[in-house]
Formats: C-alpha cells, structure tokens, sequence
C-alpha cells in the first residue's frame, strides 16, 4: 500500500519528462498555418477603408511606434527586441510570407483580437480603427530590416 | 447740369446695387467658439453639433496628459500638452457625421477616446 504514492510519483515523473516541448515539425507548422489562415482569423473580406499614401503609411508608423514596437521592433522586423528569439513561438518577422498572405480585413483582425496562444495581444480599445488600418499601410510596406535602428525602450 | 448728372449716377448706382445685391460688403460673422476638454480617456462634451460653411473654433484643454484631436476627413488635427490648452480654426465645409479621434498616444484606453461631429446644413 506504501509503495502506491512512490508508483504514481515514479509514472507521473516519466510522463512529465516525455511532455518535453519540441519545435513543431514542417507538417504541424503547415497544418497550423493553414488552420490560421482559413479557418480561425476572419474578416477576410473587409477593404482597408483608408487610402494607401505617403500621409497614412506616416501616420501607421507613428501609431505602430507607441505599441507593437516593444515586440515587433521599429521596423517590424524585431530589430533590436532582446527576448524575440527567446520566445515560444518566436515573433515573427511581419515581412513574411506568413503574415503578408493575411488579408487587409484580416490582419485588422488580428490587431482587433490578437492571437491568444501566440501572445500577440488584440488592440482594440488601445488603438483607434484609424490608428488600425493606417498600421496596416505601414505593415504593407515595411522598411528595410535595421533601418530605424532600437527602439528607444532597449537601448541603454 | 453738375445736379443732373449727380442724380443719374445715384440712380445707376442703386439700380446695381438691386441687381448685384450679393455685392454689397457684409459684416464677417465671428467664428463659434466651443471649448472641449480632454482626458484620459474622454472627450467633454463628447458630440457636438456644427453648421455646415460656418467657421469654428475648437478649444482644446487637456487635465492631464497630453492628447491629441483629429478629423481625418475634415482635415482638422490639433494637439496639446499635458495640461496645456490649444485652439484650431476651420469651417466644416460638408454635411455628416464625422468621429474624431485621440492623436497622441495616451494609455490603454487611447482608443476609445472620440468625439463626434455633426455638421448639418
């Protein structure tokens, strides 16, 4: 009867050890990607209502400067973020094909609502819908990675 | 003959003045002046009614920190200090329902601070 606790103990250790988390492999991370498009982030439809031009990619870049810096970096593209690579999942690069392929209305969503596993949290109230899809112009036509060096945050 | 002549320009220049009558100098009316305060996370008063093609004045007052007011159809973007207070002048010159916006970031709530125009004709 004594050796039950040590027994449970002994198989619950050995289960926890196996639960070690590995990075996902190509089919889970395709899989995942494909869920995410298709299925979990909506509003693929909606238009940006804000027209595409030098003044709304200025004013996207300000209003992603007060918020999505911290972890996306200046130039959406992690420069100068210490802990972006340290991160499960890491933070991507908003230049990928994996983000880009999101359309406009669905990227507002996501900026809306976040992506709760992920730790990207949503900005609704945070940021106005003006301030929202501005970012989006900016998000479509990121500068080059490194150009607007750390964010003030980081640097010593 | 000098009176003659005197009398038909009085007469030319009234009946002108009848068929220009938009010609004639008005008085400029004074733009309205409305005081609004901001902070966080509000607009006071928060809607306001204005008259199309007449001029405004919009006083900014923040209490706090520093905000910003913007109406990005209307053109009009105006920013003060924290605690300061600012003024912007413009005529609404369309009919609508237009939402302006916080346009300095100022905390968690930023996004939901607004104030909406009416502008009737």
């Amino acid at each position: 009867m004594r050796r039950l606790p040590l027994l449970a103990t002994a198989i619950i250790s050995l289960g926890m050890t196996a639960c070690k988390a590995d990075s996902p492999g190509k089919l889970e991370t395709r899989t995942m990607t494909f869920a995410k498009h298709t299925v979990f982030i909506r509003n693929k439809s909606q238009a940006n209502p804000l027209p595409s031009n030098a003044t709304t990619w200025a004013d996207g870049k300000e209003a992603f400067s007060h918020y999505c810096v911290a972890c996306h970096g200046l130039d959406g593209q992690n420069t100068g973020v210490p802990f972006a690579d340290h991160i499960s999942p890491p933070i991507p690069l908003l230049t990928s094909k994996d983000v880009q392929g999101y359309s406009d209305g669905q990227l507002k969503w996501i900026l809306d609502n976040g992506i709760s596993p992920s730790g990207m949290p949503g900005s609704k109230g945070t940021l106005s819908d003006d301030e929202l899809w501005s970012i989006i112009v900016y998000l479509r036509h990121l500068p080059p990675a490194g150009s607007q060096g750390t964010p003030e945050m980081y640097n010593p | 003959m000098k009176t003659r002549v005197i009398r038909r320009g009085m007469l030319v220049a009234i009946m002108v003045a009848g068929i220009f009558p938009g010609c004639a100098p008005k008085a400029q009316s004074s733009p309205r002046r409305i005081e609004v305060t901001a902070r966080r996370f509000e607009f006071a008063p928060a809607e306001i009614t204005l008259k199309k093609g007449q001029p405004v004045v919009l006083e900014l007052k923040s209490t706090d920190a520093a905000h910003g007011l913007r109406f990005r159809e209307l053109n009009v973007n105006v920013k003060v200090g924290a605690g300061g207070t600012t003024e912007v002048q413009f005529t609404p010159d369309k009919t609508g329902d237009f939402i302006g916006h916080c346009s300095v970031f100022c905390g968690s709530g930023h996004g939901t601070m607004a104030l909406t125009l009416h502008v009737v004709d």
